[in-house]
């Protein structure tokens, strides 16, 4: 995932990557009314005397498109939580139990065949779409299919392995999936066959990509017309330039307390427009409920002494870096990428983010807590298998060595004013260096696809990934492999261009492994981030934490970590 | 006076269409602006890629392409935003109109009020303390960055101070007029003042020097000759031959904001209006939006400029003629 | 675009310059109209404050080096995130982060008082406030003045031509500046600086990046010649019609030779007077343009910039946005109330504004 505003969180969680999945947990800050006391992992019961009241929400701006089968962005996937359901769901709940996989649409998770090539589903009875239509098999039919009719952004990526999906996305008209999901209207079952194996699948079909539509939905983008809704509130109106207002869905009964929860506002509202400063003002005088931005840094000191029981702070499997152009000069040259990663003082980045409690620095690409992350760093003072200090003096001999002091190097970031102030920083280092620094802020709007596009000889940029579910391969085999490296395209995920055939192979190796050994994979997986470290293409840079601000009046604060806050389960009264 | 004011419309025209054109081809010229990579999501595949571009008709040339967004713009009025699919371009600028104009309507009465006041009380107290006061304050307000004031307004309206004396003050937005009239002028009060800070300095200097200049004049000597008391003099004969410039200035200042030109306000106090379409619509490098919101404003301005011009066409025959 | 019956009754002509054989002649009797001016403009007592203030300000700027090496012994440009500092006796960290709470939040040090320690304060990258403040102004005059000069030198241009040969050459140029003044500065600046980011102008000699200065000096610039220009064409246009220059004509004067000597003369003043008000008014653009990330690019720092960056710490550290603001009002301040005495000065009829 890119950053918080364009990423789809998708969690899925492997029985090893929950027990490998620590650290960190669920917020260590009291919460002010506490949450319902239950067991870790299992949701607490609902209590109805907090039911009611309407619960508003803030936002720069809005997010895009309602239909859950083309956003793709955080802002409103925590949204859709509350109102689409797909065959399987990760669980509501607070803590490391939200990686879980839990059957949501589908009775019971489903039954794998013997090759790995068919899961088998039997659709729940009874659920009603908010039009007051029961969702059938053939909506779930019709919801595969309009994945690739709408020109959903993971068809190719996450569902291109179903049969007859390789041919519905190069031929829509001629899309047939009924090969690759079988449905049976007299059984309510459902068989997805594949072409080939695939762990993820669970986690894929749990995100709202794969949300079921009612059949005969739009066969585009929706846009801004709210379609029927499964979950407990449905979209009442929205105007990009205003608001989103939710109201409950009169068709909902709860199937599935770990699924898809009842909710306790009446309404919910998302109002856009208002700067960040503005908002977090809101949220501090009771006008507001929540801002969904991070707050400005010079907030942050506010917001940790005078509010801090309304502040929540909870880790993130994520890691910001600096990507370096290794088909263009300097970067070109192994040892300059080296004696970049050297020379960063990542404790500078961690301030510039927020302090020491907001972010923590890191070396390697997987972040602390990961499947498959190993204590690990090539490019500390010192050495060790942390991050201690800057070593600007070996850094001075690399580049002496590579011979390119002089040249000049452009590092693009995003305009806003964090990622400027890192960069800024990051200029001023490489001035030190020797470069001829200069740094291009553009529009967050553009600026992910921009950097991707090689036409745009970006040499250095700044960017971040989120995890899309907690599986190493979402991290190396995305960011790094020689498939996602595509010349002249905007979407060429492999920023740093990096396509080394070696370590390509260990990587097919390690996803093969994750079919029948996952333990086994997760140390290949450790051993592709050192192999991918030491060419450094990159420059891990730390892992951020996520602050949730909240009003005086909101209660049960619960922090999924695969989808953030659940925003439904909040009281307001 | 009729081949004058045809003569302005051919012009007004003629500009309208070669800011659409100038607008359209440096959106086009700017690198990284592809939409279709926005639109079809992160990390899209190519055949997803290809398929959003067909549909948004990127893959054709220039001129189609212009031609094609004038038409769905004027002819078929259903452009559609590239970020937020399926809104509409036009409803989201009419939505917005009534924003703008509450904000800038409200701003006019009040610089006008005051920026008069004080440019008629500099005249009146030239030579004593009053008038370098008035002088530098007018000069202030024009000196201070809008925006920097807007912020600083905030800190104190809704932060540092909003606990004691501006508890009054309401949450930034906006309240319809329809909705809440006490609520909408409260909402509107400090956008105003802020806006109005920034223009009566430039009202209040611009009177007072053309004031300066009537009451010096020969027709004025001789009123007072008569012996007509001061202050009948400043206000039925100085002011009203000095309104007339500010007038033509007014038009001018009024029409470009109505269009937008207060976008910088707008974004500060979170107001809704045409302006901050206009800003986001940079932001996001929405193409549609940005021809729309730049051709509502620019029509303004060529709007306020031929009333102007007619004005003093009517009022002069040698201008009809220049 | 047409004259209003302000400009038409603008400037009473002065006639030539004495430096014909008929002014000698007549002895000199008559001061000239700039001598004239100067004199007014020494005996007034705001334009006189005005101008030491703008002085005071100008060498300020210009002595920012100094500032930033012998007083404050600081690199204004280069990032000290990590830095230390001393204040009263004990060392600090520049970008002290919050001990209280949750600790969270990074805070630059606030005012000192001591010149050789932060005396403003430190930026949210660690830099000496007091120091960058110095240096932004000497790009914020820069550009400022760069882009006043380019607008009347442009505008006088065009007022010039578009006045004098009217017609066809009027038509066209009158249409430009239509299209120049409905066009939204913001748009502009925008798409040229995105469009400049990745390879730069090139215009002979000339190299400009998206970082040059010479880029708000150019946009700015190039925004305000409508608001020179119109009143220039309407002076023009009254002149054109006095006897002297239908006289020049009538003795057989080449076009460019009426222009140089008769017209430009009458003009002159007028572009003078704009000339203050259009730096302050370049100045407030500039920083408004900062806002949107156009123009001087980090770690070189404008007025505006510096705004820009200190709204970003208006909640924790106020002085920044408020020390680079007060800069920009105090010396737009200077320039109009400069700007309003030249006026006076040279032609208290001037009518600045109001023109069609």
């Amino acid at each position: 995932m890119l950053s918080r505003r364009l990423s789809a969180l998708t969690a899925v969680a492997v029985l090893a990557v929950a027990a490998t999945a620590c650290s960190g947990g669920s917020d260590p800050t009291p919460a002010p009314s506490g949450s319902g006391a239950a067991a870790p992992g299992v949701a607490a019961a609902y209590q109805p005397q907090h039911a009611g009241g309407d619960l508003h929400l803030l936002a720069k701006s809005a997010g895009g498109s309602l239909d859950p089968k083309v956003n793709y962005t955080l802002q409103y996937w925590q949204l859709f939580q509350a109102m689409y359901d797909g065959l399987l769901a990760f669980k509501k709940v607070d803590g490391d139990a939200s990686f879980t996989v839990v059957p949501d649409l589908a009775e019971a998770l489903p039954t794998v065949s013997a090759d790995g090539l068919s899961y088998t589903f039997t659709l729940r009875k009874g659920v009603k779409f908010s039009t007051g239509a029961e969702v059938t098999v053939d909506d779930v039919a019709a919801s595969f299919k309009r994945i690739f009719e709408v020109d959903s952004p993971t068809a190719g990526t996450f569902y291109n392995g179903i049969v007859g999906a390789a041919n519905c996305l190069t031929d829509k008209a001629t899309c047939d999936l009924s090969q690759g999901v079988v449905v049976d209207p007299a059984t309510n079952e459902i068989v997805i066959h594949l072409v080939a194996p695939d762990p993820e699948l669970s986690y894929k079909l749990a995100v709202p990509h794969a949300a079921i539509n009612l059949a005969g939905s739009p066969t585009s983008d929706a846009g801004n017309v709210p379609i029927p809704t499964t979950g407990p509130y449905m979209v009442a109106s929205y105007d990009p330039n205003t608001a989103l207002k939710m109201v409950r869905n009169p068709a909902f009964a709860e199937w599935s307390h770990d699924a898809q929860p009842k909710g306790y506002p009446d309404t919910i509202s998302e109002t856009f427009g208002l700067t960040v400063e503005a908002a977090v003002t809101a949220v501090q005088n009771g006008q507001a409920d929540w801002i969904f931005d991070p707050p400005p840094a010079d907030r942050l000191n506010e917001i940790g002494t005078k509010y801090a029981a309304q502040a929540h702070v909870n880790p993130l499997t994520a890691f910001w870096y600096l990507a370096m152009n290794t088909h263009l000069a300097p970067f070109d040259n192994v040892k300059v990428r080296q004696a970049l990663n050297l020379a960063v003082d990542r404790d500078a980045a961690v301030k510039l983010y927020g302090g020491t409690q907001l972010a923590q620095p890191v070396c390697t690409v997987l972040p602390p807590g990961f499947p498959g992350h190993v204590d690990d760093c090539q490019y500390t003072k010192g050495g060790g298998t942390t991050w201690k200090a800057p070593d600007l003096a070996k850094a001075k001999a690399l580049i002496a060595e590579s011979g390119t002091a002089g040249m000049e190097v452009g590092i693009t970031t995003t305009d806003d004013e964090v990622n400027k102030a890192i960069g800024e920083y990051v200029q001023s280092l490489l001035t030190e260096l020797g470069y001829k620094a200069t740094l291009k802020p553009i529009s967050g709007n553009i600026q992910f696809t921009y950097i991707q596009n090689t036409n745009n000889d970006v040499q250095l940029s700044l960017t971040s990934w989120y995890q899309d579910y907690p599986a190493a391969s979402d991290f190396l085999n995305v960011l790094l492999s020689c498939a996602s490296y595509t010349p002249g395209s905007d979407s060429s995920i492999n920023i740093s261009g990096f396509c080394d055939k070696d370590v390509d192979a260990q990587m097919q190796t390690a996803l093969t492994t994750e079919q029948t050994d996952p333990d086994k994979a997760n140390t290949q997986w450790a051993a592709v981030d050192k192999a991918v470290m030491t060419q450094a293409p990159l420059v891990p840079l730390f892992t951020p934490k996520l602050i949730d601000f909240t009003s005086k009046r909101v209660g049960n604060y619960q922090f999924s970590r695969q989808f953030y806050m659940l925003v439904i389960q909040l009281w307001v009264k | 006076m009729l081949r004058f004011a045809l003569r302005r419309t051919a012009s007004a025209v003629l500009v309208l269409f070669s800011i659409s054109v100038l607008v359209f081809l440096i959106f086009f010229a700017t690198p990284g602006v592809d939409p279709a990579a926005r639109i079809a999501g992160r990390n899209a595949d190519q055949a997803t890629l290809r398929a959003v571009q067909h549909e948004f008709g990127l893959d054709q040339p220039l001129p189609v392409r212009y031609a094609l967004m004038m038409k769905h713009l004027f002819v078929d009025r259903d452009l559609t935003s590239f970020v937020n699919r399926g809104v509409r371009v036009i409803p989201q600028i009419t939505q917005a109109v009534p924003v703008t104009l509450s904000l800038v309507v409200g701003a006019a009465v009040i610089w006008m009020v005051v920026g008069i006041a004080m440019g008629t009380g500099a005249a009146a107290w030239r030579g004593r303390a009053a008038d370098p006061v008035i002088v530098v304050l007018g000069v202030l307000g024009v000196s201070i960055p809008v925006y920097w004031l807007g912020e600083v307004v905030n800190l104190l309206t809704q932060s540092r101070l909003h606990d004691g004396v501006f508890s009054w003050v309401p949450p930034l937005g906006y309240v319809g007029l329809t909705t809440d009239p006490v609520q909408w002028a409260l909402h509107l009060l400090f956008p105003w003042l802020t806006l109005a800070a920034l223009y009566a300095g430039i009202y209040a200097r611009v009177l007072r020097s053309e004031m300066l200049g009537a009451l010096d004049e020969d027709y004025v000597r001789t009123a007072r000759a008569k012996g007509v008391s001061e202050r009948r003099i400043l206000l039925k004969h100085a002011l009203r031959c000095s309104l007339i410039p500010v007038v033509s200035l007014f038009g001018l200042d009024f029409g470009a904001l109505v269009g937008g030109s207060a976008l910088l306000t707008e974004v500060v106090f979170g107001l809704p209006g045409v302006g901050r379409l206009t800003y986001t619509a940079l932001q996001n490098l929405d193409l549609p939006v940005i021809l729309g919101t730049v051709l509502y404003a620019a029509f303004f301005v060529v709007l306020a400029n031929a009333v102007v011009d007619l004005g003093y066409a009517a009022l002069d025959p040698r201008v009809r003629r220049a | 675009m047409s004259a209003s019956p302000a400009d038409v009754a603008a400037l009473p002509p002065r006639g030539s310059a004495p430096s014909t054989p008929a002014a000698r002649r007549a002895g000199t009797a008559a001061e000239g109209p700039w001598r004239r001016a100067a004199g007014q403009l020494v005996r007034n007592k705001g334009a006189l404050a005005s101008a030491v203030v703008l002085l005071v300000v100008l060498v300020a700027c210009l002595l920012a080096p100094v500032y930033a090496r012998s007083i404050a012994h600081t690199d204004p440009f280069t990032s000290n995130v990590s830095g230390t500092t001393v204040v009263d006796g004990r060392t600090v960290p520049v970008l002290a982060p919050s001990t209280t709470g949750l600790g969270l939040g990074v805070t630059p040090i606030g005012p000192t008082g001591d010149p050789a320690h932060y005396l403003l304060g430190a930026d949210n990258q660690g830099r000496d406030v007091m120091a960058r403040l110095l240096y932004g102004g000497r790009n914020s005059l820069l550009i400022g003045t760069g882009a006043a000069l380019t607008t009347c030198l442009l505008a006088g241009l065009v007022g010039v031509l578009a006045g004098y040969f009217g017609g066809v050459v009027d038509g066209v140029l009158a249409r430009v500046l239509d299209v120049l003044w409905a066009f939204p500065v913001y748009l502009l600046a925008i798409s040229l600086s995105v469009v400049l980011l990745t390879s730069g102008l090139h215009l002979g000699p000339v190299h400009i990046g998206a970082g040059s200065r010479w880029l708000p000096v150019l946009i700015i610039g190039l925004v305000y010649v409508p608001y020179v220009a119109r009143p220039l064409r309407g002076q023009v246009l009254a002149l054109r019609e006095k006897e002297f220059v239908a006289a020049a004509i009538g003795v057989g004067c080449s076009d460019w030779r009426i222009m140089r000597r008769d017209v430009l003369p009458n003009v002159l003043p007028t572009l003078v007077v704009f000339l203050p008000l259009m730096v302050a008014l370049a100045m407030l653009t500039e920083s408004a343009l900062s806002f949107l990330s156009v123009g001087v690019q980090p770690p070189q720092a404008s007025w505006g910039t510096i705004i820009n960056d200190g709204l970003g710490l208006l909640y924790t550290r106020p002085a920044v946005t408020l020390g680079a603001g007060v800069a920009v009002a105090v010396t737009a301040a200077a320039l109009n109330l400069l700007g309003d005495g030249v006026r006076e000065a040279l032609d208290p009829r001037a009518r600045l504004r109001g023109a069609a």
